[in-house]
């Protein structure tokens, strides 16, 4: 625990966190803002040229208990875009600053200190959740009751979402850490994440939208494969048509953060630190 | 050979190969407590790799490098057993001094105040919560050597702690190190600069491309590449001269500027050898070898780049 605690104190101490927090706030309140305009959309017509498999998942989206799970989790998209970055550069400043040697001093057990970065991951990655969980349980209430939706707070669906939410911040942290120690560089790590993250995703989306459209629509299930697409589904609220059950969203991620973690802390042992 | 004590350095066999480098080959040493120790060699002999390996940060390709028996890795306590300063800019440049030292403190369940404590040491406190990328050289290796004794360890071990520190600076480095040795500690500190080993060092170990050069008491060591003292003569009749001093038992060597060395005799008695064979001589002196002439003629020819 001392470790983990070592590992925050490095983060407290500069002046990184409060930079990313910054960063944070206006995509936060632009996340509130686009999942509120989504929940305004009405159904498309039948004759909108939209197959049946969308024109399901539309109405489904506009049901209240989604609408809510959707409102609910806002600013998880960039929420968790800062904690994968915090995350990577835990890692990726002991290199880019020179305190690999100081650290690995202090602690030679290296399998330890990976674990404590982790540690510390996760408690970051709560942190952010935590920060984001309570401006939306502020913020959405008047939203809802705006659409006329109701609070919908008395939905365990509802507190689902937002404990899966939690478990998504958590496993995304890991994830970063195990990116950092394969990517040691520090602007390529941030870089590459960020662009995956954000420009990935949705290429992605419309890769595999196309790929099912014009090759084979079962392709479409592989979708959840992705990170991003595998988070997005593990908070959604119920199981949408179309889509795989919302565990497999989970599985995916446990599986990329077991596996980022297991070959990070084993490249991290190996190494020479020079 | 005794068995090792537990603050002793023991380097056997030890061998770091790089793809195309061999940067440590097959080197060995031992490093006495109570004593301070120089580890010297040209740039690029490989001092840092082996300071590396014995401190758990870089693999040996074979061989070990040991506290008594132990590895690095292995030690129970490192930070209170032992004290490492390897670069002096290995700090986040966002964090203050102070900080960077609590770090270390909460990682190895130090207590906060300890920082403070050896802050005051290295004579930092003034400079404790400005940050790191505003330190000079100076600033930075004192921090290092704050950081190496938060554990109050018992063997120091320093790597070119001389880079950057000004005059007074090399002086308060040079007592502070002779007084942690006095109190029975294990010093080892690398330099190039031979100077300041031969004002500091009670012991050296030199190596010159990864290998072992020569290692022992300074004295002796100077003593051994010398043969004792040196008599530079220089005189028109040189081979009168080298008749006379064969006499002696003395040798002699062409030495620079076309003067002669002679090895084994004291000056007045190589004067009186000269005056009874009425041999003229146009210079009589007497040298004494240094490191820096010895350490130059151990690694002549191996101190370039590899």
């Amino acid at each position: 625990m001392s470790l983990v605690n070592a590992e925050l104190f490095k983060v407290r101490t500069t002046s990184l966190w409060w930079i990313m927090g910054l960063v944070l706030l206006p995509l936060y309140a632009a996340s509130v803002l686009v999942n509120w305009a989504n929940s305004n959309v009405t159904t498309p017509p039948d004759d909108a040229g939209v197959t049946d498999t969308q024109s399901a998942q539309i109405e489904a989206a506009l049901e209240p208990i989604n609408v809510a799970t959707n409102l609910y989790t806002s600013g998880q998209f960039f929420g968790i875009l800062i904690v994968l970055l915090l995350s990577a550069i835990i890692v990726t400043s002991e290199f880019f600053h020179l305190t690999a040697t100081t650290t690995f001093l202090t602690t030679p057990r290296r399998e330890s200190v990976i674990l404590a970065k982790f540690g510390a991951a996760v408690v970051i990655g709560l942190a952010v959740w935590l920060i984001t969980t309570v401006l939306n349980l502020i913020v959405v209430p008047p939203i809802m009751n705006n659409l006329e939706l109701g609070s919908q707070l008395g939905e365990p669906a509802v507190w689902r979402a937002i404990g899966l939410n939690a478990l998504a911040f958590v496993l995304w942290g890991v994830l970063g850490v195990g990116a950092g120690v394969l990517i040691r560089s520090q602007i390529a790590a941030t870089l590459i994440l960020a662009i995956t993250y954000v420009v990935g995703s949705a290429a992605v989306s419309l890769i595999f939208f196309l790929l099912s459209e014009y090759v084979a629509e079962w392709i479409s299930n592989l979708q959840v494969l992705v990170p991003t697409s595998a988070s997005q589904l593990m908070i959604s609220g119920t199981d949408l048509p179309g889509s795989p059950p919302r565990w497999v969203g989970a599985v995916v991620l446990i599986g990329y953060a077991i596996v980022t973690g297991f070959l990070g802390t084993w490249l991290t042992k190996r190494r020479d630190i020079s | 050979m005794s068995a090792p004590g537990t603050d002793e350095i023991v380097v056997d066999h030890l061998t770091k190969q790089y793809k195309k480098l061999r940067a440590v080959d097959d080197l060995s040493f031992r490093v006495r407590s109570g004593r301070v120790t120089g580890f010297l060699g040209p740039n690029g002999a490989g001092k840092t790799t082996t300071l590396r390996m014995l401190l758990g940060l870089v693999a040996p390709t074979a061989g070990t490098a040991t506290f008594g028996d132990q590895r690095y890795a292995d030690l129970h306590d490192p930070v209170r057993r032992v004290g490492a300063v390897l670069e002096a800019s290995s700090a986040h440049r966002g964090r203050t001094g102070r900080n960077h030292l609590r770090m270390i403190c909460r990682a190895a369940g130090l207590p906060d105040t300890r920082s403070d404590e050896v802050l005051e040491m290295v004579g930092l406190t003034p400079a404790a919560n400005r940050k790191f990328k505003g330190y000079s050289l100076g600033m930075k290796q004192r921090l290092g050597i704050a950081a190496a004794m938060l554990g109050d360890p018992r063997v120091l071990i320093l790597d070119e702690p001389a880079n950057g520190l000004d005059p007074e600076g090399i002086r308060w480095m040079r007592d502070l190190l002779k007084a942690l040795a006095g109190q029975g500690r294990t010093v080892l500190v690398s330099s190039h600069l031979l100077g300041e080993m031969q004002l500091l060092a009670d012991d050296v170990v030199i190596v010159a491309a990864g290998k072992l050069i020569r290692q022992g008491p300074v004295d002796q060591v100077l003593g051994d590449m010398s043969g004792g003292v040196v008599v530079r003569v220089r005189t028109p009749q040189t081979e009168a001269l080298t008749t006379a001093l064969s006499e002696l038992s003395a040798t002699v060597t062409p030495g620079p500027e076309g003067s002669l060395l002679v090895h084994g005799a004291e000056a007045a008695a190589v004067g009186h050898a000269a005056f009874t064979a009425g041999v003229e001589l146009h210079e009589l002196a007497t040298e004494r070898g240094d490191l820096e002439q010895v350490f130059l003629q151990l690694t002549a020819g191996k101190a370039g780049i590899r």
